[in-house]
């Protein structure tokens, strides 16, 4: 395992002192493009970029020593990004500049854009190759997003659903049961209601029921439930524009929106500009919060209060929304062997593993999901089955090149509406007509 | 020993040179191969491919981008004067020599040079809504509380505050520029009974012309690059647009969107109106005869 070194210009004076460290410096930088040069030759040199907080980083360092260990010839550089947003312009820049790593993880809602330009190398090949794992191995709701016009283009890790991160010591404290497998609307706005407290009665709310994000992947779900479609598409599947103004879509954004508007159970714009839903949740001050797996590592830090996860209620019918992220390699990955050596390692039972020990990941792996790596009865949440039990009601956004743009207009529409600056259908209406275009670009 | 000279003239270019050569380089060359690529539809990945005029006729037609010229022109027409005004009374106050001066001076430059992200987060908790020293003094005065950048209408304003603070460079143009001003016409000043706002109105203003002329050249510049980290880090932008200004538009088209071609267009289109309005406050102050000497 490496991290790149950046050596200053100190020293690079031009005198006779100067002159010789400056040959040993540029031989130090010669030194450190060796590996690379070892990569032409086959011998493997990988460099791998991934996003998370300092918990993720550290399940991945666990995975690439375990790597190393089984695999010495090969060296993996690890390229941590803090955030999402500062990752997505990072793979830009480096695209831009052709020094993208050798294996990325991306998103499935993310990766379209770059297969769509052929800079993934196809992966189907390789598993077909493999010894170790086997398509029938995954979740088929995981791996079936990663395959883009036929082909398999990456390899997900895991697989998991948007589920209510519940604080029990809250529910207990207010009288009410846990939630029910089955709960539905109605007994998760209640909840919701009985948990949003003025415990001071100064008229500002001190407690709230929930927090969420407002955006069009976290209302998608309920629009499932309520028998509505986020998008209008052709006989062949492909989405022709977003269905959000059929009756059942409508009723759904309207129910999502008035949790903030008409019951105040959800932080107003206020609020939530002053601390985050997810930050209140961590501080005891909200009651529950929707996410998916992601958030275990940070929550189970928390000490203060016992929480447990829940299913999301049922509208209509159950649905959930698949979150997946996947091992992806670049077309221009210089030893491509080595890259999925590693690929393939972090995929193995071995490999998911360890990552599911961090509780970051709901294993893509069957096997490793049943797994006590996952579902470790001493380690939070106590309800991970959850997160298994979910996943056959799964759906997927569409995947197109464009997704990510039509996600977020149509979020910042919708903040609109879920603060209270704009009626639904006003911001139903925008929403389908600034996304337009880039169905149009998917269909031309 | 010979001792080596140049000529005054070829040693003002050896000074330059460095500078010029870094300068066509790492600057007005990317930014000429940049504006050819507001004329091509290029994601980075495939070649870049030829398309006209058809980048600038997609974004005019863009609200975001309408938007996000406005909002820099609000912020250019608000933050520039404002911002010189702040050096101008600062170096007023702060030019006379007297205890502590030096301490003085430190207080107003050391805001310049705060890293940029620091100094966002620090004005993210200032203009924090609800626990913001900003709203905790206005709730003490028992004012109306604002939502600052949690508002459509009251988003932008942070911004041209914060701005305000980071005034150290203009600050030391114009306290060397008042420290060069020729004595004798403030004594002569003095004898024809000038007092302080006479002399300050009819000799230190129109002394320090040039300066100011200059200062606000390089303030507009300035003025439209400096929102880029602050709404990166602050606000994204939002609330619904509010806080899109030109370069967080930019950055948001090329690297996020891989849609280096209408990025490019739209650095084109920030460099003309950059140029346009300095050429106007340029042809302004001329045909005034203020720069005549400048």
């Amino acid at each position: 395992m490496r991290t790149r070194s950046v050596i200053g210009r100190r020293g690079l004076a031009v005198d006779g002192r100067g002159i010789v460290r400056s040959l040993l410096i540029a031989g130090l930088m010669l030194a450190t493009t060796l590996p690379s040069a070892r990569a032409q030759d086959g011998s493997g040199a990988v460099s791998f970029m991934f996003f998370g907080d300092p918990a993720e980083l550290a399940a991945y360092q666990g995975l690439v020593s375990a790597f190393e260990a089984e695999h010495p010839a090969i060296d993996i550089e690890l390229i941590h990004i803090p955030s999402l947003i500062d990752y997505q312009a990072r793979l830009g820049a480096d695209l831009a500049a052709g020094s993208q790593a050798d294996v990325v993880l991306i998103n499935y809602r993310r990766y379209a854009p770059l297969a769509a330009r052929g800079v993934l190398e196809p992966l189907a090949p390789y598993l077909r190759s493999s010894r170790v794992i086997s398509d029938v191995d995954f979740y088929s709701q995981a791996i079936d997003p990663f395959r883009w016009r036929g082909q398999l283009m990456c390899l997900p890790q895991n697989i998991s659903s948007l589920v209510v991160y519940y604080n029990k010591d809250l529910f207990d404290a207010a009288g009410l049961d846990h939630p029910a497998e089955d709960w539905t609307w109605d007994e998760f706005l209640a909840a919701a209601q009985a948990l949003t407290l003025d415990r001071d009665g100064d008229g500002i709310t001190d407690q709230y029921g929930l927090g969420t994000d407002a955006s069009l992947y976290r209302v998608a779900p309920f629009i499932w439930q309520n028998g509505g479609e986020l998008v209008v598409t052709e006989a062949n599947g492909t989405p022709l524009r977003l269905a959000l103004d059929s009756r059942a879509a409508r009723d759904a954004i309207e129910w999502f929106v008035a949790l903030q508007t008409e019951h105040g159970v959800v932080p107003d714009a206020l609020a939530e500009q002053a601390e985050s839903s997810e930050s209140r949740f961590i501080a005891g001050r909200t009651a529950m919060f929707l996410n998916s797996r992601r958030g275990v590592p940070t929550y189970r830090r928390i000490d203060r209060f016992d929480w447990d996860v829940a299913p999301l209620p049922r509208g209509e019918q159950a649905a959930g929304i698949l979150h997946t992220d996947a091992y992806c390699m670049a077309a221009a990955a210089e030893d491509k062997d080595a890259a999925w050596t590693f690929i393939e390692f972090a995929n193995s039972p071995q490999g998911q593993s360890i990552v599911a020990r961090s509780g970051r990941t709901v294993p893509s792996l069957m096997e490793v999901a049943q797994s006590t790596a996952f579902l470790d009865p001493a380690a939070k949440p106590a309800s991970s089955s959850v997160f298994l039990d979910t996943i056959p009601l799964l759906r997927a956004v569409p995947v197109t090149a464009a997704w990510v743009e039509v996600e977020e207009l149509a979020g910042d529409e919708l903040e609109r509406a879920f603060y209270g600056v704009a009626p639904v259908d006003e911001v139903i209406e925008a929403m389908i007509v600034r996304t337009l275009p880039f169905f149009a670009e998917e269909g031309g | 020993m010979r001792r080596f000279s140049l000529s005054w003239r070829a040693g003002l270019w050896a000074l330059l040179l460095p500078y010029l050569l870094g300068t066509i380089l790492l600057v007005a060359l990317p930014a000429l191969m940049s504006a050819g690529l507001a004329f091509t539809s290029y994601d980075a990945l495939s070649p870049p491919v030829f398309v006209g005029f058809a980048n600038f006729r997609l974004l005019l037609a863009d609200p975001v981008v309408t938007t996000a010229f406005a909002n820099s022109l609000f912020f250019v027409a608000l933050a520039v004067p404002l911002r010189i005004l702040g050096a101008l009374a600062l170096a007023m106050l702060l030019h006379r020599p007297r205890r502590g001066i030096g301490g003085y001076r430190a207080a107003v430059y050391v805001p310049t040079v705060i890293p940029d992200i620091a100094y966002a987060l620090i004005w993210l908790w200032i203009f924090n809504p609800l626990f913001g020293p900003v709203n905790l003094v206005l709730s003490a005065l028992g004012l109306p509380l604002p939502g600052w950048l949690a508002e459509e209408g009251t988003a932008k304003f942070p911004f041209v505050v914060m701005s305000l603070f980071q005034i150290g460079e203009g600050f030391v143009v114009l306290l060397a520029a008042l420290r060069g001003l020729p004595r004798e016409y403030f004594d002569a000043g003095a004898v024809d009974g000038a007092g302080r706002w006479t002399s300050f109105r009819y000799l230190t203003l129109p002394l320090l012309l040039p300066w100011l002329v200059l200062l606000t050249f390089r303030d507009v510049i300035l003025s439209f690059q400096y929102t880029f980290t602050p709404s990166l880090v602050m606000t994204g932008g939002g609330p619904y647009y509010a806080t899109m200004f030109l370069p967080l538009l930019i950055y948001e088209e090329a690297f996020d969107r891989f849609r280096f071609g209408p990025g490019s267009a739209l650095m084109l289109l920030l460099f003309v109106l950059s140029a346009a309005i300095i050429g106007g406050i340029y042809l302004l102050f001329r045909r005034r005869g203020f720069l005549a000497d400048a």
